[in-house]
């Protein structure tokens, strides 16, 4: 211990710290620093951190006091600032009229709503799901605001009593905006602090969240309690939206990311210090000041700014300890009806996809409007990104379905795959390694088959799943997530936007056709085969994967660590090995996501949102179902058939019904994990199975379970009078004893 | 003591009541007299805590009803029974534990006492939990937990109080000092429904006791009584 600080964190600290002084020395622009300079960069950087402190205040009192962390909380405040400017600026209302509009009702009304609805129940799920959800209202409130106030304009939120108006500071005018926006940060923060510590609202708000049965039984509302903190989030969320919005401009992206700021400033706080996540926020802000101020990262890294909330996010949740993150929340465990696949089931299953496959993309199926023989290069090319969507989301079936271990960044996986992939087939490394003296032509690189390549670039992401496995195996749950998204960001801003990682071409295919087997994949006919058969083969290598052991190390580090270790399951092992496995198969996946274009955006194409689309999608499909993935393929099929509808003039409901569906249909389907958290597939395979002749033990489940509807009901457990031949089978049914499932003669007859 | 004639302060009649299909209770009669200490015994599964979650209001019955002081309150919440005057710690430390232990004196305020005597009169007879009064509450030992939990019936004049367990887990030396604040209660004259795994502490302090076996109350009787009994009752020689 050092000043009461760990050991660790004191270490880590000074290396980070060391590590920062190291690059500001390289990167110095050799400015002049004055004070004056100095003075009016700290006056920015504050400013910068109040603005992210109103963020981070929403999101800790929203963890203290529902037990949810909010990955919506953004969004809302996104929502709220469209809103406003349409009230205020599009409508003409008066900026305090439209405030209180905003801020006094309509975001409580939307908390009360989320709660009512969603939030309720969400209360004994699991913590996927739980992230999830808030994830899954994120990307709906997002594309709302995307449809309602559509990016074709150009909006601005006026500053609140113009930019020019304020205090003048000499060298420069502090407006009167941000002066309030820092007082009102600071108040609201330390309004909150008083609110949650010394009021009877507050303490029950955090109260309702270690145990609700007991607040009740203090006298407290629980629902109304719970009711008002979400109403309060939505309204710290709303608020802060507004008054952000005037800086960075009303764009949704843009706005919405800001949150991530505010995860690191409260990761400072461990997720639950008012004043620590304020500090944190400050800190971050001056960091940022400063940094533009006398850095320079020169073109390849100009994005380096942009990511030091992503850094120090990483950093916290890695070096901070890790106490007391567990609420004593209680879990609601699922009764698995789990049915190991058998190889030759998997066999027939995969076969089946690829002679749909097959027979789709040829058009020997006539589905009249439907045909997709007669898909243009438009449904075709959609079909292939929905199915190298598919790929990458497979890579999170053993880690986030299997081992439970939440990853926010299979994109980053994938694109370093993409990276490699560039890299192995351009065969500068022959010259680099001194190949070519021993007689290898660069140039003979890209005549071997691409195949042996991709089965390369797959071993070479290996080694960075397991480095990001390190880290991960001491966190849980919500910090594995925080970390995870905080590498995929830090990613996507300092690593893919390097030219020399993604060199940027004026025309033509950066990345080429792919050649299998000496054929050559350059119709998207043909590659959406290959795709299709690809993913058939990674399904089968996953369900036979599952039978393993490692499969069961999975799943029992998934359900408990400390039991999983106590039955010698190495558990940091299994985890690197899981971590290790997911990045190889996002990384082959990244090979043919980039090839779908050809091209790879490497400044949005990496966004955190694409991100958490796919781990959304695979999450509503079910993410622990391998072929749950080829779910995806309904998007373009949807959005497809819209395109022939509208195309042949037809129903405009119909058209708009498909766009809600492609729209809105992903985000839907995981808010119906709130009711089925098992994903969509679950229950349909459940309906089919027993379809199928060989399964007779899913009819027998359905018969059982349509018997248990039925059957008498057990009462007073035989102490009364003796058990009748009803009640004897039915006690049977339920202690699982299934000799008989439903006997020949029917109740009564059977075993008098 | 002569009750019979006046209004049961709480009074079950023929609750049926369990968890999803199940039923637990077959038809559970009960009456508490004012200013009685009722201690329901039983073993393990007997139905005990699930006849203290009825009468809060946790579990609502599917046949029978709760009557408080005459009043039928079927279907009220926990909450606004709580709000007026019935008091249940639950089994196994009533507190929460990322509250300290100055914010869970707070959240007794409910029953309409000011935070102001509640924090006076629990540190009063806890003096411990005055000294600890900053700590997180997860962080007391077993015994300060079960101090904590108890100054709510102490600090918050209940009408009824219910006692779920209380001996549970703790040194028998706490027991004992949880059970002289439970005696020195009952001789103020409020009403207790305890309820009991191992009857040793109870039965100085009850004045009228049963036995639950199997979701229904076997016998009713004297304290005494009852004690010579429930050795066979609990090995199912009833």
């Amino acid at each position: 211990m050092i000043f009461g600080v760990r050991h660790s964190v004191a270490v880590a600290t000074a290396l980070g710290t060391l590590a920062a002084v190291i690059i500001a020395v390289f990167t110095w622009k050799g400015a002049q620093v004055t004070s004056e300079t100095f003075l009016v960069t700290t006056y920015i950087g504050l400013f910068l951190g109040a603005l992210w402190a109103m963020y981070a205040t929403g999101l800790v009192v929203v963890y203290t006091t529902t037990g949810v962390f909010n990955f919506a909380q953004g969004a809302i405040g996104v929502f709220a600032a469209f809103f406003y400017w349409e009230l205020h600026v599009n409508r003409g209302w008066h900026s305090i009229l439209a405030l209180f509009v905003v801020v006094g009702l309509f975001a409580p009304a939307l908390g009360v709503v989320l709660d009512i609805v969603i939030m309720r129940r969400l209360r004994t799920a699991s913590l996927v799901v739980q992230l999830m959800v808030t994830v899954a209202i994120m990307v709906l409130l997002l594309s709302v605001v995307g449809d309602i106030w559509e990016a074709d304009t150009a909006r601005r939120v006026p500053y609140l009593f113009g930019i020019n108006n304020g205090i003048d500071l000499g060298p420069s005018q502090l407006p009167w905006h941000r002066l309030i926006v820092f007082v009102v940060a600071i108040a609201i923060a330390v309004a909150m602090r008083y609110l949650l510590r010394r009021t009877r609202i507050g303490t029950a708000m955090r109260a309702v969240v270690d145990n609700r049965e007991l607040a009740a039984l203090n006298g407290a509302r629980p629902n109304v309690v719970s009711s008002t903190s979400w109403a309060l989030g939505s309204m710290l969320g709303a608020l802060g939206g507004i008054l952000i919005a005037p800086e960075l401009g009303l764009d949704p992206a843009t706005l919405n990311n800001v949150v991530i700021i505010a995860f690191a400033a409260a990761a400072f706080g461990a997720l639950k210090n008012l004043p620590m996540a304020v500090i944190g926020a400050m800190l971050i802000g001056l960091l940022r000041a400063h940094t533009v101020a006398w850095l320079d990262f020169g073109s390849d890294f100009r994005f380096a700014h942009l990511s030091i909330a992503p850094l120090l996010l990483l950093f916290v949740v890695i070096a901070l300890p890790q106490a007391r993150l567990e609420v004593g929340r209680l879990v609601h465990h699922l009764r698995r009806h789990e049915r190991f696949t058998k190889w030759w089931e998997g066999l027939i299953g995969c076969g089946v996809i690829i002679l749909l496959a097959v027979a789709f993309s040829g058009g020997w199926l006539d589905f009249g409007i439907w045909d997709p023989g007669a898909w243009g290069s438009r449904e075709l090319n959609s079909a292939n990104e929905a199915m190298a969507l598919a790929l990458i989301g497979l890579s999170l079936v053993p880690l986030i379905g299997w081992a439970g271990q939440i990853n926010f960044a299979p994109l980053a996986f994938a694109g370093f795959g993409a990276f490699v992939y560039l890299k192995v087939i351009g065969g500068g490394w022959v010259t680099f390694l001194g190949l070519d003296r021993l007689g290898l032509d660069p140039q003979d690189i890209r005549d071997i088959d691409n195949g042996y390549w991709i089965l390369l670039v797959g071993l070479l992401c290996a080694p960075l799943g397991a480095l990001v496995a390190l880290p991960a195996a001491r966190l849980r749950g919500l910090y594995l997530a925080l970390m995870t998204m905080a590498f995929a960001q830090a990613m996507s801003l300092i690593f893919f936007p390097n030219p020399w990682v993604m060199p940027i071409i004026g025309t033509g295919r950066q990345f080429p056709h792919i050649e299998l087997f000496g054929v050559t994949f350059n119709d998207r006919r043909g590659f959406f085969l290959l795709l299709m058969c690809v993913f058939a083969v990674v399904v089968y290598a996953l369900v036979m994967l599952r039978r393993s052991r490692y499969g069961r190390r999975w799943m029992a580090i998934n359900d408990s660590q400390a039991a999983a270790a106590t039955l010698g399951v190495p558990v940091v092992w299994t985890k690197v090995v899981v971590y290790a496995l997911s990045a190889v198969i996002a990384g082959i996946a990244g090979v043919f996501w980039a090839t779908v274009s050809g091209n790879v955006d490497s400044v949005q194409g990496f966004d955190l949102l694409i991100g958490f689309n796919i781990v959304l999608l695979v999450a509503a499909a079910g993410v622990s179902i391998p072929v749950a993935g080829i779910f995806l393929i309904f998007i373009p099929l949807f959005t497809g058939l819209g395109h022939r509808l509208e195309d042949s003039g037809n129903v405009d409901f119909l058209v708009t019904l498909l766009d809600i569906m492609t729209t809105y249909g992903p985000g839907m389907l995981v808010l119906g994990m709130v009711f089925n958290p098992r994903g969509a597939i679950f229950e349909m395979g459940r309906g089919f199975s027993p379809i199928l002749p060989w399964r007779s033990d899913a009819r027998a489940e359905i018969a059982a379970e349509n018997a248990q509807k039925r059957e008498p009901e057990i009462g007073e457990l035989g102490i009364e009078r003796p058990f009748t031949p009803e009640e004897v089978i039915a006690i049977d049914r339920r202690l699982g004893i299934l000799d008989e499932v439903v006997p020949k003669e029917g109740y009564g007859a059977a075993r008098s | 003591m002569s009750t019979e004639s006046a209004t049961p302060l709480l009074e079950l009649v023929g609750i049926r009541a369990g968890y999803g299909t199940i039923d637990v209770l077959h038809g559970v009669d009960l009456r508490v007299m004012p200013g009685q200490v009722y201690a329901l015994l039983g073993p393990n599964g007997a139905g005990k805590t699930t006849t203290l979650g009825v009468a809060s209001g946790q579990i609502h019955p599917h046949a029978g009803s709760v009557l408080l002081d005459g009043h039928e309150v079927n279907g009220v919440s926990p909450d606004r029974l709580a709000r007026a005057g019935v008091c249940l710690i639950p089994e196994g430390r009533g507190i929460f534990p990322n509250l300290s232990v100055a914010e869970n004196l707070r959240m007794s305020t409910y029953a309409g006492v000011s935070y102001k005597q509640v924090q006076e009169r629990a540190f009063a007879q806890f003096p411990r939990l005055q000294e600890r009064r900053n700590q997180m509450a997860g962080t007391l030992s077993g015994g300060e937990q079960q101090m904590l939990a108890m100054s709510r019936a102490l600090s918050t004049d209940p009408a009824i109080l219910m006692l779920d367990e209380l001996s549970m887990g703790l040194a028998p030396i706490i027991v004992e000092e949880l059970y002289e604040q439970v005696a020195s209660l009952a001789e103020a004259g409020l009403s207790i429904l305890i309820v009991e795994q191992f009857a040793q502490a109870v039965l100085g302090v009850a004045n009228e006791a049963a036995i639950m076996l199997h979701g229904r109350i076997q016998r009713t009787g004297p304290p005494a009584e009852i004690a010579e009994e429930l050795t066979a009752a609990y090995l199912g020689m009833s």
